[in-house]
């Protein structure tokens, strides 16, 4: 009963589907597992014999839940369009100069946080983690904003607002990755890029205006920007359709990279290659560590478990 | 991958829609069925099953309910929509067709 019940833990931890489907699938092979041991019984063999001989004849869990995972992962193309929509949004907003137009920024404002609240409380389906990634954004243009308070007040403001921002980044990350980590990596995906322009954006008023940023400078900016963010709603979408685990986390980190480096070749930004390099391996980072996090948040509530069934032999 | 399990893989879920089609049933007792009906040539990967059965119905070809069993059990059972019954007739008909041709090249001819 013990290796049944081990089987079908494993077989939970590896799924990441929607708990619906979950349960199914754990109630569904755990049932047949039970089946089969009966009639290993019957054909004579031990009560350990057979549920060893049962699960072992289901196949690796990890294996199954890979299947399993596979059958379920693929969005259809209307959820990928979904999912892309706040980075083509961000893309237009670029290429059509909607900056200009303040109506324009608050209904966007308020499409991205409606969308993130019906999708927060309706399952939290794979298309809201593009979204929620912008509701991101004010944590760290309040932080940048920061730079801009007069005299010495900056460095102590910012000293204490830095660890407040990657305190609520991480506690955010870090309940996504419960769901799936990869749902974290598709969050954090712009946070590079942004930072990117905002860099790029910082250094060339810095060269002209005593770092005040002017829509001139936007201008000049915002076809190149456009770029990126249809390049982040292609990797969204792309993320969307493709079903296996590899192929997904292989999206995001080539055509974020893709993205850095474009910017980098384009001439326009006076970032230098220690900056990009900088930029890349924080990409690299926020798109990997969740899935750390995930392997640490799964092995520390296991212990509790494995603690529990040695009290009960 | 050998010659006989990629003709099995093809052929997968155009055998398990036949099953279902002809009365509902759930993963066990499917693998059994298989068997038996096959005189013991299909032997089912059980691990394979429930994915399969799961893209069928993903694909809306079955539909799959928790009943309770007499003994007080419950099983999912699957059943065929009229989607399935629809892909299942179009199947055979493309599995009739073919295994006609192959024999027709593979058979020795007569006379």
């Amino acid at each position: 009963m013990q290796a049944k019940s081990n089987y079908t833990d494993k077989l939970k931890n590896y799924l990441r589907v929607d708990t619906t489907i979950e349960s199914d699938v754990v109630r569904e092979i755990r049932t047949h597992l039970e089946d089969k041991r009966h009639e290993l019984i019957e054909s004579g063999l031990s009560e350990k014999q057979a549920t060893a001989t049962a699960t072992r004849l289901m196949g690796p869990p990890q294996l199954v839940a890979r299947q399993i995972y596979e059958v379920y992962s693929q969005g259809s193309w209307l959820q990928a369009i979904f999912a892309a929509l706040p980075h083509l949004l961000v893309a237009a907003f670029f290429a059509l100069q909607w900056w200009q137009n303040t109506l324009w920024l608050l209904g966007i404002l308020l499409g991205v946080v409606g969308t993130v609240l019906y999708g927060w409380f309706h399952g939290k389906p794979a298309w809201l983690f593009p979204w929620l990634g912008y509701c991101l954004i004010p944590v760290i243009a309040v932080g940048i904003l920061l730079i801009y308070l007069p005299g010495g007040w900056t460095w102590l403001a910012v000293s204490a607002y830095v660890p407040l921002a990657l305190l609520i980044i991480f506690s955010v990350t870090k309940q996504i990755t419960r769901k799936d980590w990869l749902f974290a990596s598709l969050m954090l995906l712009p946070i590079p890029i942004m930072l990117g322009w905002l860099l790029a954006l910082w250094l060339l008023a810095l060269e002209r205006d005593n770092g005040f940023l002017s829509g001139e400078q936007l201008y000049e900016f915002a076809p190149l920007i456009a770029f990126s963010f249809a390049v982040l709603a292609l990797t969204v979408a792309t993320f969307i359709r493709v079903r296996q685990r590899w192929a997904k986390a292989g999206v995001l980190l080539t055509l974020e990279i893709l993205v850095l480096v474009v910017m980098a070749l384009s001439g326009k930004i006076s970032i230098n290659p220690s900056g990009w390099l900088a930029l890349v391996l924080l990409a690299v980072i926020l798109l990997l560590s969740p899935a750390l996090l995930e392997r640490k948040i799964r092995q520390a509530s296991q212990k509790p478990l494995n603690l529990s069934r040695k009290s009960v032999r | 991958m050998s010659y006989e399990r990629e003709l099995l893989k093809g052929s997968t879920e155009s055998l398990l829609l036949s099953l279902i089609n002809r009365q509902p049933t759930y993963g066990y007792k499917i693998i059994k069925e298989l068997e038996k009906r096959s005189k013991g040539y299909f032997q089912f990967k059980e691990g394979t099953l429930y994915p399969a059965l799961h893209r069928l119905e993903k694909a809306g070809l079955i539909q799959g309910k928790w009943q309770r069993l007499p003994s007080g059990q419950e099983r999912r059972y699957y059943y065929m929509t009229p989607k399935g019954q629809k892909a299942l007739a179009e199947r055979l008909v493309v599995w009739q067709d073919f295994s006609t041709a192959v024999a027709l090249i593979v058979q020795p001819t007569i006379g």
